[in-house]
């Protein structure tokens, strides 16, 4: 509607596209999305609330980083630096996507320059509220400057520094996730984009068990030593480069700005080469071949060979189209992969986290039970328009989520079981597997039935984008928060089976925990699904609306 | 047995203020073949998706062969075969994969799903197809995997919205045959369309849907009274046909 605008007089056709428009498309795009929409509207409002407090939290720490005496400012600026950094890299991947208010594809066919369209991209996603925060927490590393260093020349620095770290994170998480939506759209190579996701998420572990290790142990040399080392990285060197200048090393601070610099133009080609392909279709494929080799029967073809000894049905149907759709559509794929990974990684490091052996396994293991079946809170949105079939053959409410959940188990309780057990033998804790399947069998059922209900009460469309980490503007990264405060209910109603988990003692502990857990789970399930099966039956056409995505 | 297929009373659909369709009755004829028209924007698919129920009415009712699409759901939709749209489907199976698993939710018996899943998948062509994926089909493709699965359970009352869009000649009368026969042998068929020529070779009855509303409705020779189709939804219609000192720079 902008670009209609500026199109009407013939006259103005020659004037050229510069980035201030999209970000005024990207404003007119998320004002026109909420328009009417009052729960929407609330949830930014919410959004705006949670980053200015969080930008505040950032003004602070980083003005405390030029505050503070000796190495502590360093250290200080360093760790807020990279892990700034860090969560805009992989935050975006694991929970919360990344905002298409704007898609590169829509401009494939217009007159519009390489250069105009990313700058335009850049400029549009500075405009959001994560990158605003970012930018208000980054005045405090000038205002920290300022006091420090007492010179023009610190807080100039610190002010490129500054921009040159905002723009890293905003630049940095667009080709991160652009990068591997080209490669999961890809079949052939989708197992390597598994892998690696998982390397840079389990790097975060690492970085993790430092930090909380030099806390617990207020270890200031250590972590000066750390801290040295960040500052060389791309993830601090931006950060930390002023303070070079108030000591009085004017070329280090140099050479760390133009570290950060280089970082900034690989990832922005990077960024741009994948954007390329996502303009002009190159990895569109996906494509399955046409092999002749027909199976004997139709329904034999739709269940895969797992679940090949399922009587053929409603309820079985359902199940075998939900476990192919798990592996055939990118977006659910994207999820189920970021879920296993979250599955490995969770656990093992609250295991090994501080000192004394850590959480016991049974608390170890319930979260990543809960998030497993948190997937399920939108998942309705994840198949879109097609839920009309579902619509127009009548399919029950309760059979239709009570069939999406035992899908999910089936793929994920074998990872989780395994996870559980493995991790158990590492960390010398046998004899508390019993327990902790039991608490993974009742966080997964009450999961599972508390997202039913998230599902079926406040639906929401995904855009439809071939990058499955795509949320639809303005609001779509914050509806996560929803599927976040139901796995909150999940966990307080699974309270009770953790407390006994943890306190039960003696030889039937064990036992005792496994069958109150797979008791407690199902009853969860069963009573979650009935309700929600209940307001599914009523309110279709309704939930079938809020998930068409609109165009 | 009621004489009407497909009763829509006052039926009524407003979004964000703005009226979609206000106040439609229709009447089908059970073994009639009913040709929808309407310009674009005149709320021909909004009214096929309240009668097959996929979008509630404000207002009104529908009834499939007597039995309420919003208060019986379970037995209309049983006779009711629809083809929506856009095709709102699970796309990422294969043809026969779609069909089989239509079957097996509407709870029919493997084995008939089986025979009948190929024997719709050789008749339309689509055997060749294999195990591609339906989202990997072609427009004309999906249109006519959309009508096997519409056809898969044998229903009593077809509603197709825009059957004809992007269909080849060929398997556009592969189409037409395969609903001709359907009508000779008993069942009913509602279908939107916005080419007059293909309402006036297959309808037996017309109605005309503009700013949503009903125009004209009757047989197809009841509203064409001796003109061509085409003049009579000009008439009925309005709007301009030609252009006058306009766009003189083109």
């Amino acid at each position: 509607m902008a670009v209609a605008q500026d199109a009407q007089p013939a006259r103005n056709a020659e004037r050229p596209t510069r980035a201030v428009h999209f970000v005024r498309l990207k404003l007119r795009l998320t004002g026109n999305s909420l328009r009417g929409q009052a729960w929407r509207i609330v949830l930014v409002v919410f959004g705006a609330i949670a980053g200015l407090w969080g930008a505040l939290g950032g003004f602070a720490l980083f003005t405390a980083g030029g505050v503070a005496r000796g190495d502590g400012g360093l250290v200080i600026v360093a760790f807020a630096g990279a892990g700034l950094t860090l969560a805009w890299l992989l935050l975006p991947l694991l929970f919360f996507g990344v905002d298409e208010t704007i898609d590169p594809a829509r401009f494939a066919l217009l007159p519009v320059s390489r250069g105009t369209l990313l700058r335009g991209m850049v400029a549009a996603a500075c405009v959001s509220i994560p990158a605003i925060a970012t930018a208000i927490a980054l005045l405090g590393l000038i205002f920290g400057a300022a006091v420090r260093g007492r010179t023009p020349a610190a807080v100039v620095t610190a002010a490129v520094g500054a921009v040159l770290g905002l723009f890293t994170c905003v630049v940095g998480s667009r080709a991160l996730s652009s990068a591997f939506a080209s490669m999961l759209r890809s079949r052939r190579v989708r197992d390597l984009a598994a892998i690696l996701l998982a390397v840079l998420a389990s790097s975060v572990a690492p970085l993790q068990l430092t930090v909380s290790s030099l806390i617990a142990h207020g270890n200031l040399a250590r972590a000066a030593g750390i801290a040295r080392v960040l500052a060389w990285t791309p993830l601090g060197a931006p950060y930390a480069a002023y303070l070079d200048v108030a000591d009085g090393r004017p070329a280090t601070a140099l050479a760390r700005l133009a570290l950060g610099l280089v970082t900034l133009v690989a990832l922005t080609a990077w960024w741009w080469r994948t954007l390329e392909s996502a303009m002009i279709g190159v990895a569109s494929g996906a494509r399955s071949a046409g092999s002749a080799g027909r199976p004997a029967s139709a329904a034999d073809g739709l269940f895969p060979a797992v679940l090949r000894w399922l009587r053929p049905g409603r309820f079985s149907g359902l199940v075998a189209r939900e476990w192919r759709y798990w592996w055939r559509e990118p977006r659910r794929r994207a999820s189920l992969i970021s879920l296993t990974i979250a599955g490995v990684v969770v656990p093992a490091m609250l295991r090994a986290g501080s000192g004394s052996g850590g959480a016991p396994l049974p608390v170890a293991v319930a979260f990543s039970a809960l998030l497993a079946a948190m997937v399920l809170a939108n998942q309705f949105g994840t198949d879109g328009a097609a839920y009309a079939l579902h619509l127009l053959v009548g399919v029950p409410g309760r059979v239709e989520l009570r069939a999406r959940a035992c899908a999910l188990a089936a793929l994920m309780a074998p990872v989780l079981v395994l996870v559980t057990v493995v991790i158990a033998l590492l960390t010398g804790a046998q004899s508390q597997v019993p327990a902790a399947l039991g608490v993974v069998a009742a966080a997964l059922g009450m999961s599972a039935g508390i997202s039913a209900l998230v599902s079926v009460l406040v639906p929401y469309a995904f855009p439809e984008s071939s990058n499955p980490f795509a949320v639809s503007g303005g609001t779509g990264g914050l509806r996560g928060l929803l599927a976040l405060a139901g796995s909150l209910v999940a966990a307080a109603l699974l309270a009770p089976v953790l407390v006994f988990a943890v306190l039960a003692d003696g030889a039937w502990a064990g036992p005792a925990v496994l069958a109150t857990g797979v008791g407690w789970g199902a009853a969860g399930l069963l009573i979650g699904t009935q309700v929600a099966g209940g307001i599914l039956d009523r309110r279709g056409p309704e939930i079938l609306v809020a998930v068409t995505p609109r165009r | 047995m009621t004489d009407n297929a497909l009763v829509l009373r006052g039926l009524v659909k407003r979004f964000d203020g703005l009226t979609a369709v206000g106040g439609v009755d229709l009447y089908v004829p059970t073994g009639s073949f009913f040709g929808l028209l309407g310009p674009n924007g005149a709320g021909k698919t909004t009214t096929l998706s309240m009668a097959v129920g996929l979008l509630r009415p404000d207002a009104g009712t529908v009834a499939v062969l007597g039995h309420d699409v919003w208060s019986d759901p379970v037995t209309a939709k049983r006779l009711l075969g629809a083809l929506p749209d856009p095709v709102r489907t699970f796309d990422r199976l294969s043809g026969s994969e779609l069909l089989a698993y239509i079957g097996l939710l509407r709870g029919m018996d493997a084995a008939v799903v089986d025979a009948r899943a190929a024997e719709l998948l050789d008749v339309l062509g689509l055997a060749d197809a294999g195990r591609t994926l339906v989202v990997d089909y072609s427009a004309g493709m999906k249109k006519k995997i959309g009508l096997a699965c519409a056809l898969l359970h044998a229903p009593r009352l077809l509603v197709l919205d825009e059957p004809f869009e992007a269909v080849d000649p060929v398997s556009g009368a592969l189409i037409r045959d395969i609903l001709h026969r359907y009508v000779a042998g008993g069942g009913t068929v509602v279908l939107s369309s916005h080419v007059m020529e293909v309402v006036e070779r297959l309808c037996s009855h017309v109605a005309i849907l503009a700013g949503g509303q009903v125009r004209t409705v009757g047989t197809l020779d009841e509203v064409r009274q001796g003109r061509s189709l085409e003049d009579v939804f000009v008439h009925v219609v309005g709007g301009r046909v030609a252009t006058g000192a306009e766009l003189s720079w083109l």
